[in-house]
């Protein structure tokens, strides 16, 4: 929306930008100052706008503006006519914008006093944390040839475009209570920092492959996914961290997740049970073009996971129920990652004959229907979507249209099986398996990071 | 029996006192210094808005939905506001539009239509 605003802004047109107050105090806080540089003028109406019927838009029309009190439309036309002021003139600092500074070092404090400054300073997870001090981030540092002021990622999400180098890494590293060992993992996945944030309550995946698994001793098998492992949990605790001390992720501020979410604690981090995959299943990275010896992270983001809950019936096998659960998500970019148990991924492979995870991906691809209603009554997909159908392209267009026309009419919204993932992990206890909306992106070498 | 309960007690002083040393390392009250982890975010260059209309009268408003919530998320709103115009300043033409991509895009088109044919503009969001 300020984007949109400078944009007309620059064209010489006076504009005033209209939102909930939630978004409209982010907007003149954190946006303003690392990302627009405008002050653009805003009007607040209540929240929420979207999915409130007419009389309830009508009488946020005949309201008040939530940021000045005055009434709604009073503020919108002063906001196009009142003459602008000097600080709206301003431009002395658009060639001198500057980094704001850090210091490399904090003030000297006992430890108990640098704890609580860490918890204040939202740099943590509201655990303990071990303290960065200097010898401890070196030791980090030398598992690594990578030179400590190398910049290794941007993060412009939120806005201020920090530069994250690798001492910054070793620092977060050092505070999630990493191994030495574990470095050339975390570097890879800073990469990909910071973890999903939106009003929408995003989380992610952490998929681990290769020899790293085992050099750092990660756990693929039982328990894989809860909380009985060092490295996968580190390894988790970290992206975490990274996030909100190079991301700068504050409550309320710039993360601004309505009901936020539980997996950002860990980003359900795991290794892939390679030594378990089916014959003709290969692991994840080696489906992306990596090779078997490669070490590789493989970072997914999404919302959701369901559980099978318990074993496999044999008169309504795995792939059956996998595919009605998947009607439950978004199917937003068509993405899905389906966690197996090896027992599931040998009883759809041997009894069900899927013989390679692709094959298992199209089927589900093919199979998976919802009503178009129910499609396009998510709210992510109608915001991502719906655009594309206004400007006629498919699948999209037709299924505007049958929205309209035919609410109940049943599609395939998992159009792109390439989008599906299928990774198999755990410790063959019991044939259960995860239904996730997450969508993973290119994987990271991690033998890039040694 | 004292005896034995005196040396228990001094026994279990030290090993707490040995459990905190090892766990931290550092005394109660000794100062330590640790690395920063935060990065300095580049403030975004300011710029000026453009100058403010005299008046609305006979003016020609856009108003534009940028599809966050989706294309029914602010239109309707708009349109509300565009009633109220209607009623209350009849002389301003109002003109309610959708942005041609989501709310992650960007529509240099319409923003150019808006320059040549429009005097104001009001950009709503559902959210």
């Amino acid at each position: 929306m300020s984007r949109h605003a400078r944009d007309v802004e620059e064209l010489g047109i006076p504009v005033v930008a209209t939102s909930g107050i939630n978004i409209v105090s982010y907007a003149l806080g954190y946006d303003r100052t690392y990302n627009n540089g405008m002050p653009i003028r805003y009007v607040a109406f209540p929240f929420p706008i979207a999915g409130q019927p007419r009389s309830v838009h009508k009488a946020y029309v005949a309201g008040k503006d939530q940021l000045t009190g005055k009434p709604l439309m009073t503020a919108v036309i002063e906001a196009l006519t009142v003459p602008l002021t000097d600080k709206e003139k301003m431009t002395d600092t658009a060639t001198t914008a500057q980094p704001q500074s850090e210091p490399r070092f904090l003030t000297s404090d006992t430890e108990e006093n640098l704890q609580q400054l860490f918890k204040d300073k939202e740099w943590t997870d509201y655990n303990p944390i071990v303290l960065p001090t200097e010898e401890r981030v070196k030791k980090m540092l030398a598992a690594t040839s990578h030179k400590p002021d190398e910049v290794i990622n941007t993060i412009r999400f939120m806005p201020g475009n920090r530069e994250v180098t690798v001492e910054k890494v070793a620092i977060a590293a050092v505070m999630a209570g990493a191994k030495p060992e574990y470095m050339p993992l975390l570097l890879a996945v800073a990469t990909r920092a910071p973890f999903g944030n939106s009003t929408s309550s995003m989380a992610n995946t952490i998929i681990v492959n290769g020899p790293i698994r085992k050099e750092i001793g990660m756990n693929a098998g039982t328990n894989a996914m809860g909380p009985y492992n060092d490295a996968n949990s580190v390894v988790g605790r970290f992206f975490m961290l990274i996030s909100r001390t190079a991301g700068d992720y504050k409550n309320n501020v710039n993360a601004w997740e309505s009901l936020g979410n539980n997996m950002q604690y860990n980003s359900m981090t795991i290794a892939e049970n390679e030594e378990m995959l089916p014959q003709g299943w290969d692991p994840l990275h080696v489906q992306m073009g990596f090779k078997p010896t490669d070490s590789v992270v493989t970072i997914g983001t999404g919302w959701t996971y369901i559980s099978s809950l318990g074993e496999v019936q044999p008169a309504y096998p795995a792939h059956m129920l996998i595919r009605d659960y998947m009607r439950s998500l978004s199917a937003l970019g068509s993405a899905a990652t389906i966690f197996v148990d090896p027992t599931v991924a040998g009883l759809l492979k041997d009894v069900n004959g899927f013989t390679t995870k692709r094959d298992f991906s199209k089927w589900l691809s093919g199979s998976v229907e919802k009503t178009v209603a129910s499609y396009w009554g998510n709210g992510v997909i109608m915001t991502s979507n719906m655009a594309m159908a206004f400007q006629g392209l498919e699948p999209h267009a037709t299924w505007a249209k049958l929205r309209q026309d035919s609410p109940d009419s049943l599609i395939k919204p998992f159009n792109n099986p390439e989008a599906i993932q299928v990774v198999v992990v755990g410790g063959a206890i019991q044939t259960t398996w995860f239904v996730t909306d997450f969508r993973v992106g290119r994987g990271v070498l991690v033998d890039d990071w040694r | 029996m004292k005896n034995r309960l005196l040396s228990n007690f001094v026994a279990a002083i030290v090993t707490l006192l040995f459990a905190a040393f090892v766990t931290t390392g550092y005394g109660a009250d000794e100062k330590i210094t640790v690395m920063n982890p935060a990065i300095a975010g580049k403030i975004a260059p300011r710029a000026p808005l453009s100058p403010r209309l005299d008046t609305l009268e006979g003016k020609t408003i856009y108003m534009v939905d940028n599809q966050w919530g989706g294309p029914e998320g602010a239109y309707q709103l708009l349109e509300e506001m565009q009633a109220w115009f209607a009623a209350n300043m009849p002389s301003v033409k109002v003109i309610v539009r959708r942005t041609k991509d989501n709310m992650f895009g960007d529509d240099p088109v319409l923003w150019k239509e808006i320059s040549e044919k429009g005097d104001a503009a009001i950009i709503g969001t559902g959210q």
